[in-house]
């Protein structure tokens, strides 16, 4: 690791850094974008130029979802981790796709921040940080949460259980199957570079996504019917590095970079409800419809907050059965997203 | 001499059983896939983990196990106007650094890829698909030892190289360009 | 070392490495490996060697390498090209000018049901070089109108250079195929307009001509039916599948490969020999395209690594303010690369450098694509490097060298031709992608 510091600063004096960030994401991907560069931009004003960085956007070094493997074998210092891809990596960072009845990017964020930095030991005697970051030689700093995921079709209406039952839909992550399948909606897993043309073309009904994310893939022209009021949980992500690379950096350096991560996480969630209005605007000026859950026939809502208990049970059996403390993870996380300004369905308030 | 190119025949049987790996895993992928397609609009959902299992499971069984056997069959594209044209003596001397830069080459693949495959086992790396997680680990071995069978192939072409009266990228081309 | 000495090094052991006539795979394996190595020590290799033949190879998108190219063989194996160029022979009867467009057209139709040119090429060799020869075409002329017509597979959707286009640069697969169709088609007109100019001016080769007779055995009626029924077939299960959203273009490779072989069992063919010619051929196929993807993608690493793009950009900004210069420029390049280099290793070497000067130009990526499968597409006829010629040559003897005269001016007229009209008219390419969605 000092071998990449030495060389990537080009030869320079010795208490100047270059370090070498990557990301698999876009450079217009809002965490790259208003998480990632604001950071370590501003870490550079912070250190004076002590500390540069040399980044690699789009994949072109490393590619999501290998980026925690890259900082582990040096290929890269630093890089915007996204743990929920890599589940058998970090069993315990699906806890955000958790299904819960009200909550937005910036209760998502807050809540997402609270728990990686809680001091709440869970069953196992460990902080969440510890289980999944710390004991495995990473140091890092949550991003904000992506905005909430919903149900989008490209018309279907989610009005009566028989639609929702034929409803085919792309589920983007593990817990997204787990709740299609206890909504009665049918799985459709394909990559999501393909999912447009797919979807124009009437291969299936629908997505879960994140309405902020849609131009990303163009969602914003083919998504007709939005389903809000469920909030089918935040995607999370998390600059990381290895601990080592981290205990190498001086103080004052890393005193930088937790002054500038705190500084930029409000602004980069923010971000996305930006981004998140913009589109809702040109998708209802095209004429698309956005849906709240609660106006919809009760039995329609039972189904679906149904479906949001089952999920978190079924998430906790899962969890428990590898020896993960599933319980305590999931009112951790309950708790956390209450404190925030978020809602969940009863019976998950009297979980635990 | 004999005692190479016997023991190569033998070779050959191993090689022809990896490219028969490999011809019916991608049988088997089309018929995967055609399944999920039909899965998918008449039966109402994917096959779970469909485009996972397909690009994880199927792929590397497609590709690897043949290595060796394609290698072998010299169908591998190369720019070879050139090298046609040179004096035999600068060809041979060409020929022979090509095939140690390859040896060298090879044997750099085998050790990162097998270093990527321990470290795969260790952290035991598996793909989450259709609500639960499938073990991928035991797949990364697949890529060393494909590389590890190119190198005893180019280990038998330098063999070929240096018992024999021509030089060549191939066993076989060096068999026949050495018939009169 | 430095970053500037290092590239000099790599560039220059990377040329000699190609003259000496090395493995393409190998020499971007070495290039890159050497690169990361002077770049930045052994050690990077950990992450930026040791998982990418892995990783690249478990790719959903390139399971249409394998999954095409064994439709394409299938479809070969059941001898449906000999059966579609009886036809196309029966048609044409007497007229020289018609059989040779035909055979053209025959090219484009193959070429919807195949993936490369190559394969196409040399079952066109067998089949139509005789025929065209009867009826006074010169050896070389036969020649290189088969190798015309085989090219013909690596424009017209499906082709796996469009494939590892999109693969190489995120862009939908589906939409590349859309936008491939009337360029490819444009490709097929100019072939068949230089064909009939050779004919005018070189008139009827004596030595060839024969008294109009059956020269292919017949072919029974009903047989003829089925074939063309079921190629008929293969297409509309492709493409109508991919239209009415039945299948995404990566499954229209396997949807696309059971169709063939359904029709390979009706037509009768299926043995163990037809199974394992097919799964060998496809294999073949398969492994060397991916040889050439991972070492790609090795150098590509090293390219990222050192910052060649952005060097490069730096130093063009000139040139790139004027994007019908550098476009005119990049054809140049890709027109001679493609010479000499197999159309799938100079896609996968040379995106990592050229896409971000495309970006930074503002040209669409998309109609790129197609640009560059142009050119692509007639490299498999120029020489020294074409493999739908060495394909034609393998399979009727007459000499590569004399098919490459008129060849190339096959590729070069195309090539201008269809570039040309793709930068004054981009919807040529872009319209129909639009258009289905
Ligand atoms: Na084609
Ligand atoms: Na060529």
């Amino acid at each position: 690791l000092a071998v990449t510091a030495a060389c990537g600063s080009g030869g320079g004096s010795d208490d100047t850094v270059t370090l070498r960030v990557a990301t698999g994401l876009s450079e217009q991907h809002a965490w790259w974008s208003d998480s990632m560069v604001p950071w370590m931009d501003r870490v550079e004003e912070l250190t004076d130029g002590q500390v540069t960085f040399q980044s690699f956007t789009g994949g072109e070094l490393v590619e999501v979802p290998d980026e925690v493997e890259a900082i582990q074998n040096g290929t890269v210092d630093v890089a915007l981790i996204l743990p929920i891809y890599t589940p058998d990596q970090f069993p315990m960072a699906e806890v955000t796709m958790l299904p819960v009845s009200e909550s937005d990017t910036l209760i998502g964020s807050e809540a997402w921040r609270a728990l990686v930095e809680s001091d709440v030991e869970l069953g196992d005697g460990k902080t969440y940080y510890e289980s999944q970051f710390g004991d495995q030689g990473i140091k890092a700093f949550p991003v904000s949460t992506t905005q909430e995921y919903s149900i989008s079709t490209t018309g279907q209406e989610l009005d009566s259980v028989a639609a929702v039952q034929g409803l085919s839909l792309r589920t983007p992550s593990r817990i997204h199957e787990i709740y299609a399948s206890k909504i009665g909606v049918n799985s459709v897993t394909i990559p999501a570079v393909e999912m447009f043309d797919a979807l124009s073309r009437g291969a299936f009904d629908g997505s879960f996504y994140s309405v902020a994310d849609w131009s990303g893939y163009g969602f914003q022209d083919l998504f007709e019917y939005t389903l809000t009021g469920l909030d089918a949980g935040h995607f999370n992500g998390l600059i990381g590095m290895t601990q080592d690379r981290w205990d190498s950096l001086p103080a004052d350096v890393q005193d930088a970079m937790t002054q500038a991560h705190d500084e930029i996480f409000t602004p980069g969630a923010q971000e996305w409800v930006d981004r998140s209005d913009e589109m809702i605007e040109y998708n209802e000026e095209r004429g698309g419809q956005f849906v709240d859950l609660s106006t919809l026939d009760q039995s329609v809502q039972d189904l679906m907050l149904d479906g949001v208990e089952a999920t978190w049970q079924d998430y906790i059996d899962l969890l428990e059965a590898d020896g993960l403390p599933g319980t305590d993870v999931a009112t951790l996380w309950r708790d956390l997203l209450v404190e925030a300004g978020g809602s969940v369905p009863e019976p998950i308030q009297d979980l635990g | 001499m004999d005692r190479l190119t016997s023991a190569y025949r033998l070779w050959g049987g191993v090689k022809l059983a990896g490219a028969l790996v490999s011809g019916i895993a991608i049988f088997a992928m089309m018929l995967f896939i055609v399944a999920d397609v039909v899965s998918r609009n008449y039966l109402g959902g994917s096959i779970a983990g469909s485009f996972e299992v397909a690009q994880n499971y199927f792929m590397p069984l497609a590709v690897f196990p043949a290595l060796a056997y394609v290698y072998a069959a010299g169908v591998l594209p190369r720019m070879d106007l050139l090298r046609d044209r040179l004096p035999d003596a600068l060809r041979h001397a060409i020929t022979h650094v090509l095939v140690v830069l390859e040896v060298v080459l090879l044997v750099v693949l085998v050790h990162y890829t097998w270093v990527y495959a321990m470290s795969g086992m260790d952290r035991g790396v598996a793909f989450p698909a259709g609500g639960s997680l499938y073990t991928l680990w035991p797949l990364f071995f697949l890529v060393p030892v494909a590389f590890a069978m190119v190198l005893i192939e180019t280990l038998f072409v330098l063999g070929r190289n240096v018992l024999g009266s021509e030089v060549s990228l191939t066993f076989a081309e060096a068999q026949e360009e050495a018939r009169p | 070392m430095s970053e500037v000495l290092v590239i000099t090094v790599v560039v220059a052991g990377f040329a000699l490495l190609l003259l000496a006539g090395h493995y393409i795979h190998s020499v971007l394996l070495l290039a890159g490996v050497g690169g990361l190595v002077l770049l930045d020590g052994a050690a990077i290799l950990t992450g930026l060697l040791g998982p990418q033949p892995f990783a690249r190879t478990a790719s959903y998108t390139l399971t249409t390498i394998p999954l095409f190219v064994l439709m394409a063989q299938f479809i070969l194996q059941a001898d449906i090209v000999k059966d579609l160029f009886y036809v196309v022979n029966k048609i044409s009867r007497g007229s020289r000018g018609l059989l040779g467009s035909l055979t053209l057209l025959a090219g484009s139709m193959l070429g919807a049901v195949s993936g490369s040119g190559t394969a196409t090429a040399a079952s066109l060799g067998q089949v139509a070089v005789p025929e065209l020869r009867t009826n006074g075409y010169s050896p070389r002329l036969a020649g290189a109108v088969a190798a015309a017509a085989g090219s013909l597979s690596g424009i017209i959707p499906p082709s796996i250079i469009l494939i590892l286009y999109g693969v190489a640069t995120e862009t939908p697969v589906g939409d590349l195929f859309a936008a491939a169709i009337i360029p490819g088609l444009l490709v097929t007109a100019v072939f068949v307009v230089v064909m009939a100019v050779y004919l005018a001016r070189s008139g009827i080769d004596p030595a060839a001509l024969r008294p109009a007779e059956d020269t292919l055995p017949r072919i029974p009626r009903r047989r003829l039916v089925v074939s063309l029924t079921v190629s008929g077939l293969i297409v509309l299960v492709v493409f109508g599948g991919i239209y009415s959203g039945t299948v995404t273009p990566t499954e229209a490779g396997a949807v696309g490969a059971f169709t063939a072989f359904l029709a390979a069992l009706v037509l009768g063919k299926v043995s163990s020999r037809f199974l394992s010619t097919s799964l060998v051929e496809t294999v073949k196929v398969t492994v060397m395209v991916m040889l050439i993807l991972i070492g790609a993608q090795v150098f590509g690493r090293f390219v990222s690594l050192s910052l060649i793009p952005r060097r490069l950009i730096d130093a063009l900004e000139p040139i790139v303010e004027t994007p019908a210069l550098m476009l005119a420029i990049l054809a140049l390049v890709f027109f001679v690369l493609f010479m000499f280099i197999e159309g799938a290793a100079v896609i996968l070497m040379s995106v990592p450098v050229v896409l971000p000067i495309i970006e930074v130009m503002g040209v669409d990526v998309l109609w790129f694509g197609v640009f560059i499968a142009v050119i692509a597409s007639v490299g498999l006829i120029t020489p020294p490097v074409g493999l739908s010629v060495y394909a034609v040559s393998g399979a009727t003897g007459i000499s590569a060298g004399a098919i490459f005269r008129p060849a190339l001016v096959f590729a070069a007229a195309a090539a201008i031709v269809v570039c040309g009209l793709l930068v004054l008219f981009p919807g040529l390419a872009t319209w129909l992608p639009g258009a289905g969605t």
